[in-house]
């Protein structure tokens, strides 16, 4: 027997970018009825193309928000007149979630912020998604996913000790916050179940990154003292490295763990002074840690990448040559993160999937939704509105 | 409140911690000797060897610890009994014992099992997600404090979550994988979205937005700042403004985020030189006071007086039997529920207790303390 988690739960989902769309995907996911409120007038630019960039398939959204809104719908509002406002907080009124990553006075000013939707649907579950939280010292602070990367210390956590700071280059804290919005979300349904109270969530996506730091956080904290940029080495293996390799930009990783790992590579490399007796053991090895990465990349520069990652792994060393996005997607792995979508309006295309494998869930990718193609069902099965009345309102200009 | 067992190493741990701040009560079971987090730096000074690891401080507080040989049948027994009485196991591949056993010994029970090697560097190598991380040209560098195992425990924890919601749609029970690499190839779906449909292939960018057009650390007197302008609306123009240098600002010629790219990399040299002379506190407060994402770059060791983790009540102090006052990071989801703080437990701390939950008798805790199975 299938099951679908989020069985008719409705979301109304005001986010755009991508922390809160990727959160209400996941959502999707999982089963629920996901209602994406656009404005014709102020689309979610998320990955608008580049004057003169061409791409195949749809045309009407640009690939990453094909990607990123996938099996959810669209109903357009415009939020800048009473009418559009008014339909916003009776869809409000008969949903189960709402979701938002607006600055934080946004919705507020709208009459759609927490205090005003749940006075009518006290059941209401509602997730802001913003930089720094509705509260605090920094509550109007304006972010974007680089400035957050920069704040949590994530970027001067990575990279080698003196040097300058490195970011993860993708929206790496879009996906933190939007994921810890999606837990906090179903952990509120089922608290709802119990309690039949709804929840104000404000989440912080600040507070999410620096939580992926914890540890770290916690060390400086108790010892106030900085902890060393370790750069690729740990605490509890050497050698251990990013080594380079033979051609332009080829790098190969090694973790040697066990003191037979060692002695499998040692044999490989085959320089006389691994054979000195303290490096048998992790406490020698850490110590020479320097000098090792210098005779070990001395031997794997002039080796192809690929050809050592499989003569590192058949000698029992945990190895992995660098790849790039164009060798991931030849990966088992990616076949299964990255499916195939079939929309007969487009290419095949590659999407995100959600990336676990669970037998008896019930998911099923959809297209992402043309720009207010689910106005005119959504307004009829939420709010019971007749053709007629959406024709009036259409002519009133709230659904622009 | 779920009744959850944590027999997760490393990857996992903070999945079941986040399950933790959802109010869920989590039995974390170790090897007798303490498991493998409790050796992982960096340490808090001072403490005792099993009880240093701020990694294990962070990701087990709240947590209960069980001590378990699960290499000998007596202790796949205590096992069995315990999931016997839970809804829901989280476990990196492969355990000690068959994961049937375990789905057998409890119908309905939820199991996530996480698969992969636990090679941090060799997956982040191997997924592509090294290939974003560095400076161009350079070395690059695994994302620091183990983001990445974040990553996964996450995927896991709304898994969990949205499993555990669903329990009442199923009498069967579910057995789910999580893959560390399936993650973290699925973090590079931009990359994905670019190749598939572009033919480009994202590379690694340092320290500068891979985004948009102008963000990036610039260095400043006392170490880096963080600006994002961003790509739509009018924060071009008010960072000019603020800027106040006129090559910027000239016919409004870089007022698109198009003509910015173009032109990026005069623009960045231009702010690198502004903003070398000037503080870090200046800049950012002279920024956000224009409403541009403007941020420091911060150290950890900077983050422990952040204003907005201290009053949002993200930073708290906790009490610690063995070290006294510590100020800990509370977690994300602890702190919008406005939960009591935590600690982590010492080793086996609640190995008495749990085996009386479970009926066995004063003289069979005794006598399974005495074989070291507990």
């Amino acid at each position: 027997m299938s099951i679908t988690p989020l069985a008719g739960i409705r979301i109304l989902d005001f986010s755009h970018i991508l922390a809160g769309p990727y959160c209400t995907r996941l959502l999707a996911d999982f089963g629920a009825d996901v209602i994406k409120v656009e404005s014709r007038t102020r689309p979610d630019m998320t990955g608008a193309l580049r004057p003169g960039e061409q791409v195949e398939g749809r045309q009407d959204r640009p690939p990453l928000f094909l990607n990123t809104n996938r099996s959810k719908q669209s109903i357009t509002l415009d939020l800048k007149t009473e009418a559009g406002r008014e339909i916003a907080a009776r869809l409000a009124a008969s949903a189960d979630v709402v979701v938002e990553n607006f600055s934080t006075r946004v919705m507020g000013r709208l009459g759609l912020d927490y205090p005003s939707l749940s006075a009518v649907n006290p059941q209401l579950i509602y997730l802001s998604l913003s930089g720094y939280g509705h509260t605090g010292p920094r509550k109007d602070w304006t972010s974007m996913n680089m400035n957050l990367q920069a704040h949590s210390g994530l970027m001067l956590a990575t990279g080698e000790a003196g040097g300058p700071p490195v970011a993860i280059s993708n929206s790496w804290n879009d996906y933190m916050g939007g994921i810890h919005g999606a837990f906090a979300i179903i952990e509120a349904l089922a608290e709802r179940r119990k309690t039949g109270h709804g929840a104000n969530l404000d989440v912080s996506q600040f507070e999410c990154s620096v939580a992926t730091l914890g540890g770290l956080l916690t060390a400086c904290s108790v010892n106030q003292k900085a902890v060393p940029r370790p750069g690729n080495r740990c605490s509890h293996h050497a050698p251990q490295g990013l080594y380079r390799c033979a051609g332009e930009d080829e790098w190969c990783a090694l973790v040697v763990e066990t003191d037979g790992q060692w002695q499998a590579l040692k044999t490989l490399i085959g320089h006389p002074e691994l054979e000195a007796a303290e490096l048998n053991e992790i406490e020698g090895r850490q110590a020479a840690s320097r000098r090792l990465d210098q005779l070990i990349e001395a031997w794997t520069e002039k080796q192809d990448s690929r050809a050592l990652d499989q003569v590192l792994k058949q000698a029992g060393v945990p190895a992995s040559r660098m790849n790039r996005i164009a060798d991931v997607m030849g990966l088992a792995e990616a076949a299964r993160a990255f499916p195939t979508l079939d929309d007969p309006d487009d290419i095949p295309r590659r999407v995100a999937g959600l990336p676990i494998r669970w037998d008896g869930l019930r998911s099923q990718l959809r297209p992402a939704p043309r720009v207010g193609e689910h106005t005119e069902s959504v307004l009829g099965d939420w709010l019971g509105l007749t053709p007629a009345a959406i024709e009036d309102l259409d002519r009133e200009g709230a659904l622009r | 409140m779920a009744r959850v067992l944590d027999l997760t190493t490393e990857t996992g741990a903070y999945a079941a911690r986040l399950l933790v701040e959802a109010g869920h009560d989590v039995v974390r079971i170790e090897p007798p000797q303490g498991d493998s987090l409790r050796r992982r730096g960096p340490f808090l000074e001072g403490a005792p060897p099993l009880e240093a690891s701020a990694d294990h401080h962070f990701l087990n507080a709240g947590k209960r610890s069980l001590t378990l040989d699960l290499t000998v049948e007596a202790g796949r027994q205590i096992l069995l009994r315990l999931v016997e009485a839970a809804d829901l196991v989280v476990a990196n591949l492969p355990l000690p014992i068959k994961v049937n056993d375990l789905m057998q010994a409890r119908p309905g029970l939820i199991f996530i099992g996480i698969e992969g090697d636990g090679h941090e560097l060799c997956t982040a190598a191997r997924t592509g997600i090294l290939s974003i991380t560095g400076q161009p040209g350079e070395r690059p560098s695994v994302p620091g404090a183990h983001v990445i195992q974040a990553v996964v425990a996450l995927h896991v924890a709304t898994t969990a979550s949205a499993a555990l919601y669903a329990k009442d749609q199923t009498a069967q029970g579910q057995k789910i994988i999580v893959s560390e690499a399936e993650c973290l190839v699925a973090m590079m779906e931009q990359a994905m979205v670019t190749w598939t449909t572009t033919g480009k292939s994202t590379e690694r960018k340092g320290y500068r937005g891979a985004v948009t057009a102008v963000s990036g650390a610039f260095a400043c007197a006392d170490g880096y700042w963080m600006l994002s302008v961003p790509p739509s609306g009018d924060g071009w123009s008010r960072f000019v403004e603020w800027m106040g240098d006129p090559r910027l600002g000239q016919d409004g010629a870089l007022g698109s985020e198009a003509s910015r790219n173009a032109e990026k990399e005069n623009i960045l040299e231009t702010i690198d030189r502004w903003s070398a002379s000037q503080r870090k506190l200046d800049l950012v407060t002279q920024g956000q006071g224009r409403h541009i994402p403007a941020t420091p770059v911060n150290t950890p060791l900077e983050l422990t007086n952040d204003p907005q983790l201290i009053g949002r009540g993200f930073l708290r102090d906790v009490d610690h039997p063995l070290l006294g006052t510590m100020r800990l990071p509370v977690g994300a989801i602890a702190a919008l529920r406005g939960a009591a703080p935590v600690r982590a437990p010492v080793l086996g701390e609640h190995s008495r207790e749990i085996l009386c939950e479970l009926g066995y008798s004063d003289e069979e805790r005794r006598s399974l303390m005495e074989t070291g199975t507990v």
